[in-house]
């Protein structure tokens, strides 16, 4: 009895070196290996291409100089995999606003307000317990001017004994006056590996 | 024995003195715009590297970079561009990764990037191949 739990016991330590320790992965100097799935160097390249397309092409740039307002409307998933959109449009906003073009309003969205904050402290208006000179007047919230909506697609695919998984990520960026794509663009990520491996 | 015990001290304050320098900075003159990884070399050439500033709609300037690449085999490719500003501070783009590519024997490919902002004045573009 003795002789088998310490066998066991040796076995379970045996497995507990092998195992990759965990470790630090630094974004600027991934060399890692590639899943089939969506990762994050996937969402910083469709981020980069967006961003550089729009600044590239003057779409955002406002002739009347200042920044222009922008929405964040609806992005779909069209993929097997559970993708939260926000991975992909908090970067193209982070970028926007540094690079002092563009600035996202929280105020309005498909879904009612991103940060509710907006209408809730609206709503301290007329209430005795708060001085009132701080408390926010009415007219102050700012209109948006263009709205980033898009769609993430996914194509599965047998190439001989591999598989072929193909992303697309499409993004509009619309001209709320005229209801005009100002900006458009398309980033494919075309993964090929073991018919093994998931993409779910 | 006194002027002894006042010279040493006046040594190590001496020395003290010399450890508080601040150290030297380089300028901005020193760093190169094209940095290539020797391992690059065997594989590909960089053919061109072209800059302008390209006026936009609001006033201002926006800084875009195009290199070519010319492969003598087929090779892999990891780029990145770090930007700066006049006073040599770096300005962050959307991400740090390398973007990556793919040559073909004889193909010559063209990568353009655009500076994050306006106040972009140089930049440094590095060339590896990925592990």
């Amino acid at each position: 009895m003795m002789k088998r739990a310490l066998v066991f016991s040796l076995g379970l330590a045996l497995l507990a070196g092998c195992a990759a320790p965990t470790r630090y992965i630094d974004p600027a100097a991934d060399d890692g290996p590639v899943a089939m799935t969506m990762d994050y160097r996937d969402f910083e390249k469709a981020a980069t291409d967006a961003v550089e397309d729009m600044l590239g092409s003057g779409a955002v740039h406002n002739p009347n100089g200042g920044r222009y307002i922008m929405v964040v409307s609806r992005i779909t998933n069209d993929t097997m995999q559970r993708i939260d959109t926000d991975q992909l449009t908090k970067k193209i906003r982070v970028a926007l606003l540094r690079s002092g073009k563009v600035v996202t309003t929280t105020a309005v969205g498909l879904n009612g307000p991103e940060d509710e904050m907006n209408m809730a402290a609206r709503e301290l208006r007329n209430s005795a317990e708060f001085d009132q000179s701080g408390v926010q007047k009415k007219g102050t919230l700012q209109a948006p001017d263009l709205s980033l909506s898009g769609k993430i697609l996914q194509r599965n695919h047998k190439v001989g004994r591999e598989q072929q998984v193909e992303y697309y990520i499409q993004l509009s960026l619309t001209d709320l006056a005229s209801g005009l794509a100002f900006w458009e663009g398309e980033t494919p990520i075309i993964k090929r590996g073991s018919n093994k491996s998931v993409s779910w | 024995m006194k002027r002894l015990f006042i010279a040493s001290l006046l040594s190590v304050v001496a020395v003290l003195v010399g450890c508080a320098t601040p150290p030297e900075t380089s300028s901005s003159a020193a760093r190169q715009q094209l940095n290539v990884d020797p391992d690059v070399s065997y594989s590909m050439t960089v053919a061109e590297l072209f800059e302008e500033r390209v006026a936009q709609a609001g006033g201002g300037s926006l800084l875009h970079i195009q290199f070519a690449v010319a492969a003598h085999s087929d090779a892999e490719l990891a780029w990145k561009v770090t930007w700066f500003d006049a006073n040599g501070m770096t300005v962050k783009g959307v991400g740090e990764a390398y973007r990556r590519a793919t040559l073909l024997t004889g193909q010559t490919r063209y990568f353009k990037a655009v500076a994050p902002h306006s106040r972009v004045t140089d930049y440094q573009l590095h060339l590896r191949e990925p592990n």
